[in-house]
């Protein structure tokens, strides 16, 4: 037997399609379909969130009483109100796209406060060591010991409410791991890693931290905020359920579930089209923020 | 072992200092509380009273050692709707608390852990995979959809249970039902990376290539070793045992602490808020304490006196 | 000869604390080192890990501050770390690392990271900069074509050429390199070695070179201290250390350096024991419980660094006792 009828014998027909079937496999390897649906998802919101009054199809609080408490399409209703009408005869679908940018706003606001606030003060301990340090140790203790959810109900019942107010409250949740993770690897950078290194350049503080800790540590961080960004929505909407967080006339999706729960016998797609938007929406941000972190940073768990 | 228990005694007592400070100082910055307290149209006279009554003429620092006595003594002031005593509105609504959430707890030891071992057994598997989707949907969906959800099925739909109230113990299904499968969710999850992680270590590889039954290996080696993470997020549970209602207690009506405390909050009943701030706190605190003590039991590198310092 | 630095009776101790409530205890991590390094010369500090080399490092480049002693650095005193001064005074002495991959940030390529202290101390145009980094790149024996690369692309003896690049491009008149060839192959310490030798030559700089590995000394060196529990035992030139150690730890140390072919006579020394703690150093002389000879007075009296009449310094009471005694050992 010659080698080349062995060849031709296990080689049969240039693998063609096979190696197409292989790019599309390391495609999906990549970027698996639930992370792309969940990302298509976020690009969708993100759409909603910032084109919302030109998206909604009626005014949010506009009153339609002749249709109150119309079902929704797929529930035997008509197309004037797609996913229904509330009990003031309000359309369900345009205060859901008013609500998601209500919810974004707060969740983006949010995360940033948290984000800049934890890592500043895990730079600052970093930085100094001694004394700061132990009192940025302490207050993450102090953050990491008690549920947020009291500490935030508590500052609410002493300050009353207002947007503001609320938004750098929920900013509040999650810095203390901003914090951890910055100290962490800025101290692990001052002790012998490049920070040190171009300490030793003679560079002063504005660029070792700037142009040096930062970056490196940014996409730590990045993944960091995929983690919180959804607990902030689901404590938003907590909150807002409650009737403490969002207030009327103003909405927000947790807000809208509150409020359809009076409805749930007669009307229950108040709050069903609300309560599925925030399933889906955490979802899809932790499926990404997991995917992220596999392929970003497998040291962070 | 003693310097590891001193240690950890000290920053619980830091902790408490911490929560009574904060609330000193959020209901200082919240505004006057002689006029938060009193109503509008009160005499002046009677505001002054007030303010004299509760040391508010005095300067800050003397306020400040004057609250922590009034903590220690357990004096927190009076509900604004009844006037009766903020501790004693507080003490008798843990036992409704209680009732949800010690059989939820129990829920989720027995469904979390279980599943979470199960899963990293099997990982990769199809158990597996199922197990991780239920639980970050565990996750994902918030408590109070969950709640809304299972009245839809159970009390709208089927007309099984009711949907709100505390009259018998079948009030209590559903909420606990809504407590235990969150939590659970999160403790699988948990349970399964810790032994995920442990199953990794090379000791694990030495125990079942020196011939060990891989169940003996499980049970001897793997189980201890994940246990040590676990007992962390447990002992959050247990500290929430009193506040973790919050939610689902307002969802179904359920006359406990975290109803309250939302009732508090909008009605700004703030010396009921403060108490149960406290009490979380006091909660937290033992549980984080006892968690530390655990973990002096079971890890044995605690043990040993040296390791006390880090 | 005149000294670009000189150090006089350095230490550092560190409070330390055994467990969180346990007794406070001094570690002396160096503990009275003096020594001078001349313009364009190498001198060596060789011992253990834990002997306080590093620490002696820091010391020198005023990144910490001493406990006792003097440094002086081109006739002045070291400014206190972190101030404007001490910023400035980087210019003129140059650090180089044990892991050049963990000293560069793997986010710049390494034309931008070899004209970074340019940048930092503001030195010409953007332009010349970079002109500058790549004539450095040049002579440490990088290609231009790496240039645009980032750390991780480049192998460990590249990387610590762009480290070397970088610390060169002030044109410091000292570099303190701690173990800079540990973490490379043996096939490529000879080359950075060599490479060393040509910038000394070529740009003037002395080196302060420290390392635990003393058949890589010889071939830098021009004066090897050996310390032993943060303090020097012995120092000479590499030749005489070498040829005949009298410090009964550096003897074992050179009869550690494998060789072809052993001589008669030159016994392998293994010592016995640990390095001791340095929170618990051994009264009198430092090594005396692992010392091989050592006699009673070792036990009681610290042993000072005295001149032996060959010009090396040597600080055991052997040495400058009893010449029969150290020929029996």
């Amino acid at each position: 037997m010659s080698p080349q009828n062995v060849a031709t014998v296990t080689l049969p027909a240039p693998p063609e399609a096979e190696r197409g079937r292989s790019a599309v496999t390391r495609f999906l390897e990549a970027w698996p379909p639930a992370v792309l649906l969940a990302l298509v998802w976020i690009a969708g919101m993100l759409v909603v969130a910032l084109f919302a009054d030109s998206l909604a199809p009626y005014s949010f609080t506009a009153l339609d009483l002749r249709a109150r408490l119309s079902p929704p399409v797929f529930m035997g209703g008509d197309w004037r109100h797609v996913l229904g009408s509330d009990e003031l005869g309000r359309d369900v679908l345009s205060r859901l796209i008013v609500s998601i940018r209500m919810s974004a706003l707060i969740a983006f606001g949010a995360t940033i406060i948290s984000a800049v606030l934890g890592t500043s003060l895990g730079l600052l301990a970093a930085h100094f060591r001694g004394r700061i340090e132990q009192v940025v140790l302490a207050l993450v203790d102090f953050q990491a010991s008690m549920p947020f959810l009291i500490i935030a109900l508590s500052v609410l019942a002493f300050f009353g409410n207002a947007l503001p107010l609320f938004i750098a409250l929920m900013g509040f949740h999650g810095w203390e791991r901003y914090a951890r993770i910055s100290r962490g690897l800025t101290i692990a950078a001052n002790e012998q890693g490049y920070a040190n290194a171009v300490r030793q350049l003679g560079a002063g503080p504005a660029r070792i931290y700037g142009l040096h800790v930062l970056p490196n540590i940014a996409s730590t961080l990045i993944v960091t905020m995929t983690l919180t960004f959804p607990e902030i929505i689901l404590l938003e909407s907590g909150l807002s359920f409650l009737g403490l967080g969002v207030q009327p006339p103003m909405t927000s999706l947790g807000n809208m579930v509150g409020y359809g729960r009076e409805y749930i016998t007669r009307a229950p797609w108040i709050m069903l089209s609300p309560a599925a938007t925030i399933v889906l929406t955490t979802l899809s941000i932790s499926l990404v923020g997991d995917w992220l972190r596999d392929r970003l940073d497998p040291t962070l768990r | 072992m003693l310097r590891y228990f001193l240690s950890r005694l000290l920053r619980a007592v830091l902790t408490i200092v911490a929560v009574v400070t904060f609330a000193f100082v959020v209901l200082r910055l919240s505004g006057d509380p002689a006029l938060l307290i009193m109503s509008v149209d009160a005499p002046p006279e009677a505001v002054e009273a007030f303010r004299a009554a509760w040391g508010l003429d005095r300067p800050v620092w003397e306020q400040y050692l004057r609250y922590f006595v009034q903590v220690a003594q357990g004096n927190l002031g009076q509900s604004m709707r009844d006037g009766r005593p903020a501790l004693t509105v507080v003490m008798e609504r843990v036992p409704e608390t209680l009732a949800l959430t010690l059989p939820a707890f129990a829920m989720k030891l027995l469904i979390g852990i279980p599943a979470g071992i199960y899963a990293a057994l099997n990982r990769n598997r199809l158990a597996d995979r199922l197990t991780m989707v239920i639980s970050v949907a565990g996750f994902t969906v918030p408590s109070f959809v969950l709640a809304l959800i299972l009245v839809l099925i159970f009390a709208v739909n089927l007309g099984w249970l009711p949907s709100g109230g505390a009259e018998s113990w079948r009030h209590a299904i559903l909420p606990v039902i809504t407590l235990g499968l969150s939590g659970a969710a999160i403790l699988a999850r948990f349970t399964r990376s810790a032994m995920l992680e442990v199953l990794g270590q090379p000791y694990i590889r030495a125990a079942s290539a020196k011939g060990l039954p891989w169940r003996r290996v499980v049970t001897d080696h793997a189980l201890p070793n994940a246990a040590i993470p676990t007992v962390t997020i447990i002992g959050f549970m247990v500290g929430s045992l009193v506040a973790g209602a919050v939610v689902v207690e307002s969802v179904f009506s359920w006359p406990g602490v975290g109803r309250l405390l939302v009732v508090a909050v909008s009605n700004r009943d703030l010396a009921i808020v403060q108490t149960i701030l406290l009490l979380v706190a006091m909660t937290m605190v033992c549980a984080n304490l006892i968690v530390d003590m655990l973990y002096g039991w079971i890890d044995p590198r605690l043990r040993t006196a040296r390791a006390a310092g880090g | 000869m005149s000294t670009l630095l000189s150090a006089r009776g350095l230490a550092r101790h560190y409070a330390v604390r055994t467990g969180l409530f346990g007794r406070r205890a001094s570690l002396r991590a160096v503990d009275g080192v003096s020594f001078d390094v001349p313009p364009a010369r190498t001198l060596a500090l060789v011992g253990e890990s834990g002997c306080g080399k590093t620490t002696t490092a820091k010391l020198v480049l005023g990144l910490i501050p001493p406990t006792a002693g003097t440094v002086t650095f081109e006739g002045e005193a070291l400014p206190r770390p972190n101030t404007v001064a001490w910023r400035e005074a980087r210019q003129r002495m140059q650090m180089i690392y044990q892991d050049p991959l963990g000293a560069l940030d793997r986010r710049l390529s390494v034309l931008r990271q070899v004209a970074e202290p340019l940048e930092i101390h503001q030195v010409g145009t953007k332009a010349e900069r970079r002109e500058r980094a790549l004539a450095l790149l040049d002579a440490v024996g990088l290609q231009p074509h790496l240039a645009g690369r980032y750390p991780h692309e480049l192998s460990g003896g590249q990387r610590q050429r762009v480290v070397l690049a970088r610390a060169l491009i002030l044109e410091p008149a000292l570099i303190v390199a701690d173990e800079p060839v540990s973490a490379l192959d043996v096939s490529i310490q000879a080359q950075v070695l060599n490479l060393f030798e040509d910038l000394q030559a070529r740009f003037g700089v002395a080196f302060l070179f420290i390392s635990h590995d003393l058949k890589v000394v010889r071939q830098v060196a021009h004066d090897v201290a050996v310390m032993y529990l943060g303090r020097i035992v012995e120092q000479g030139a590499p030749e005489a250390l070498f040829r005949e150690p009298v410090h009964p730890y550096t003897r074992a140390l050179v009869s550690a350096i494998p060789v072809v072919r052993r001589r008669a006579g030159r016994e392998r020394i293994v010592l016995e024991g640990d390095p001791p703690n340095p929170i618990a150093v051994p009264s009198g002389c430092a090594f005396h419980p692992r010392c091989p000879v050592a006699v009673a007075a070792c036990r009681s009296e610290t042993p000072a660094l005295k001149t032996l009449p060959d010009g090396r310094l040597v600080a055991c009471h052997l040495a400058h006792g009893d010449a029969a005694m150290r020929k029996a050992a």
